[in-house]
């Protein structure tokens, strides 16, 4: 499959016919790995500070199911979430990889990076001596890999970990790091545009960004500009209740303000989204997520002031 | 011999970050630290937030049980805004929230459990897999291991139903103060009644007897990693336009066989041996401390009455009668599965009572009747309490115990264990080799969740 129908296929994707990217994608990446005799993509997955969200997204992948993943696409080195062995063997396997695949493996994180007390806030293993923290493990992970995806807004921006009054000084991945990293927000992230980057980098190597380090094909349009409910904003007819199918503006929506495909894409086997769930979109993959968001009821003019992310130079779809 | 100490860091295929540390002498564990080596804050995130940002933000403290921290928001706001909530929306509620079980029951049976007891292939992410004392024969492997897919494939299909309703998962959003945001149509109650009984079938052709093949293969793990009898649930499936009814009985079961209902003002946190120091002055001010000396994890330590109790599935079914055997590791993995097939059915039943409707159940009261208000619910890992104080409509004080609080808590400063630190000492293990498998069996049973516990 060449990079521009790739690309299409990922864009167009809709729930009428799921089983679409498993026919289609995993014979293109088998053909592929057949074709350079290149392995799959090494990947070491770290855990660090999150609600272990994304991980689950990951599992509620379709089409193709996280086991396909395994087995076709990425060749999981590391992983506190998913791996077999444990303690002393995980961490060994853990250093082993990062010296094995050096410049070649792909660094996912998933979670915030706390900094204050020396990131002691967050220990991804400790040995007799010594407490490895994320900060540190990310430092060192990050000097190696060829790619680094941040994946949920956690590890792309601070997301809740680092809600105010963040007492842990808690950060992205990116601030801790001086390379670029592929930020795949998301609060949890939609398990496509996490497998559809895996995809890509394997494939194709780097996705174009947006200017927060996005990968576009998934974060290049708002969610108001694809909502289903942009009739009735344009026609100024707004819920009044949580419930109502109508737009939700009038109750917080940040639709205007996110840049994410729910509408079209929709989640858990493209079956429904928050809009579509009758309650706003709470522009879970900005920079700003959840304090830019808050209150997640109140209209965006009048939500905290100065909070409200921007996050967009390009917006089109402002209010009224 | 002297007393060897042993790390398993970090204590994999769990939700969130552990290790623990066993001292083990003449081939048995005298004793045992599990350490919680994360900690967001979230009770002073929640400080200042307009109160009905709890649902969603509550949620953000967990990925694998995210609905129960709505729901128990959800409760506490109804309680704070007298709602009355719909017989649909009663139903549609714990339709949910039981979805939101499958998948964590399922996904733990077979994506962190499995590879304790069975030979997983040897390819990534099964890599060098501990093989020490793998007891299956090859069929026995041969026929298990196809269940894990199909496990990830069934786990799906209870977010899916979950999603129907809720909009995504994890972090749904319409299970809401005043009811649910969407409205049982038929289409929808049959998509979820049509995903239910491919689960449903799952479990009873999977689960349930996967669940017996380790059961008669690993008799031995129903006389390792007891814990002393004293279990807490604090009831499951809340009814009533009040939510003032309980499906699931809660209760307090210490060395009486009658259980007795909890009594919440019993309930003690301490930090006395965690990551936290408490600051003078008036209220439980504590500030985050990662080198306090003689500290070991971010979990608190809570009691009731004084003493540590587990929660849990084991808890639900022996307190509601369901269960009859002991507190053993395959007790607590027996009686989660136990608990899967029961709630498939509850769904089932659930399904066929509500009436199908394209009006949202939803009414949600504006104006505040209360400034305070403390909710208990058990969640997928059992009790689960959340409280709140309120300044007008803005949080001054919030409070979250989760059930791996209970669990895995601190210990006091008399030496007091939680159960899975009582769990793990005086297990009696033949050789070296075995100690990480063992140690790895006894804490997964209690189904850890660390980013609840140190929220």
């Amino acid at each position: 499959m060449d990079w521009e129908a790739f690309l299409a296929f990922c864009r167009k994707n809709r729930a009428s016919n799921t089983q679409q990217i498993t026919e289609t994608v995993l014979p293109a990446v088998s053909q592929f790995l057949a074709h350079t005799g290149q392995p799959k993509l090494p990947v070491i997955w770290l855990e660090t500070n999150d609600s272990g969200d994304n991980n689950i997204a990951f599992m509620n992948s379709t089409y193709p199911y996280a086991e396909q993943v395994f087995a076709n696409m990425i060749d999981l080195l590391y992983s506190n979430t998913f791996m077999a062995a444990q303690g002393e063997d995980a961490l060994q396997i853990l250093f082993a990889a990062a010296e094995q695949y050096k410049g070649e493996f792909t660094l996912v994180v998933e979670g915030a990076i706390p900094t204050k007390d020396d990131g002691l806030y967050c220990v991804i293993a400790q040995t007799p001596t010594h407490r490895i923290t994320a900060l540190e493990a990310v430092q060192w992970l990050g000097s190696l890999a060829k790619h680094v995806v941040a994946v949920g807004t956690c590890a792309s921006f601070g997301g809740p970990t680092s809600a105010e009054p963040n007492i842990t000084s808690s950060v992205g991945v990116s601030a801790v790091l001086t390379r670029e990293v592929i930020h795949v927000s998301g609060c949890p992230v939609n398990p496509d545009w996490f497998v559809g980057t895996l995809a890509h980098l394997m494939m194709y190597g780097m996705p174009e960004l947006d200017e927060l380090g996005r990968p576009a094909l998934f974060f290049e349009n708002t969610v108001h500009r694809h909502c289903q409910r942009r009739s009735y904003f344009d026609k100024k007819d707004y819920a009044e209740q949580l419930g109502d199918e109508k737009c939700m503006f009038s109750l917080g929506c940040m639709g205007p303000r996110t840049h994410a495909d729910c509408p079209y894409r929709q989640w858990i086997n493209y079956v429904n989204w928050p809009v579509r769930a009758n309650t706003p979109c709470i522009g879970c993959t900005t920079p700003n997520f959840p304090d830019g968001s808050a209150p997640f009821f109140t209209p965006l003019p009048q939500k905290r002031p100065g909070q409200a992310p921007q996050d967009s130079p390009a917006e089109k779809e402002s209010p009224p | 011999m002297s007393p060897k100490s042993f790390n398993i860091s970090p204590l994999t295929r769990i939700s969130g970050l552990l290790s623990v540390n066993v001292v083990f002498d003449n081939g048995m564990i005298i004793d045992a630290l599990a350490s919680s080596t994360m900690f967001r804050g979230f009770e002073w995130a929640m400080k200042n937030r307009h109160v009905t940002d709890a649902v969603y933000m509550t949620q953000r403290v967990c990925g694998i049980c995210s609905l129960a921290h709505g729901a128990v928001s959800s409760y506490l706001l109804d309680e704070l805004y007298d709602n009355e909530i719909s017989e649909t929306a009663q139903l549609l509620r714990n339709i949910m929230y039981a979805a939101d079980f499958l998948q964590n029951h399922l996904r733990h049976f077979y994506i962190f459990s499995i590879p304790d007891f069975v030979q997983m292939p040897q390819t990534m992410p099964f890599h060098c897999q501990d093989l020490e004392d793998l007891r299956l024969t090859p069929e026995q492997t041969q026929r298990i291991i196809p269940h894990v897919a199909e496990a990830i494939k069934a786990a799906q299909k209870a977010h899916e139903i979950l999603t129907v309703f809720g909009g995504k998962a994890p972090h749904q959003h319409s299970f809401l103060h005043g009811g649910v945001a969407v409205a049982p149509t038929v289409d929808k109650l049959t998509r979820a009644s049509f995903l239910l009984q491919e689960i449903q079938a799952f479990v009873k052709q999977c689960l349930i007897p996967d669940t017996q093949l380790l059961a008669d293969v690993y008799q031995d793990y129903f006389h390792i990693g007891n814990t002393p009898r004293r279990l807490l649930s604090f009831g499951l499936f809340r009814f009533g336009p009040k939510n003032e009814k309980l499906l699931w009985r809660s209760g307090v079961l210490d060395e009486a066989n009658i259980p007795t209902v909890p009594d919440l003002s019993l309930i003690q946190e301490d930090v006395e041996t965690s990551w936290f120091t408490k600051k003078s002055g008036e209220g439980q001010q504590l500030s985050p401390s990662p080198r306090k000396p003689g500290a070991y994890t971010w979990v608190k330590t809570v009691k009731y009455a004084g003493q540590c109790f587990q929660v849990g599935p084991l808890a639900r079914m022996i307190i509601t009668g369901r269960y009859a055997g002991g507190t053993s590791t395959m007790d607590r993995i027996v009686a989660r599965s136990q608990e899967t097939m029961l709630l498939t059915e509850l769904m089932h039943d659930w399904l066929t009572q509500i009436q199908p409707s394209e009006t949202p159940p939803l009414t949600q009261n504006s104006v505040l009747v209360k400034q305070q208000a403390t909710f208990p619910t058990d969640a997928m890992r059992g009790a689960l309490l959340h409280s709140v104080r309120l300044e007008g409509e803005h949080v001054a004080e919030y409070n979250i115990i989760t059930p791996t609080v209970w669990n895995f808590s601190a210990r006091d400063a008399s030496g007091n264990h939680s159960p899975v630190e009582d769990a793990l000492i005086g297990t009696t293990i033949s050789r070296d080799s075995l100690l990480n498998t063992t140690v790895g069996r006894i804490v997964r049973s209690f189904d850890p969740c660390i980013s609840c516990a140190t929220h």
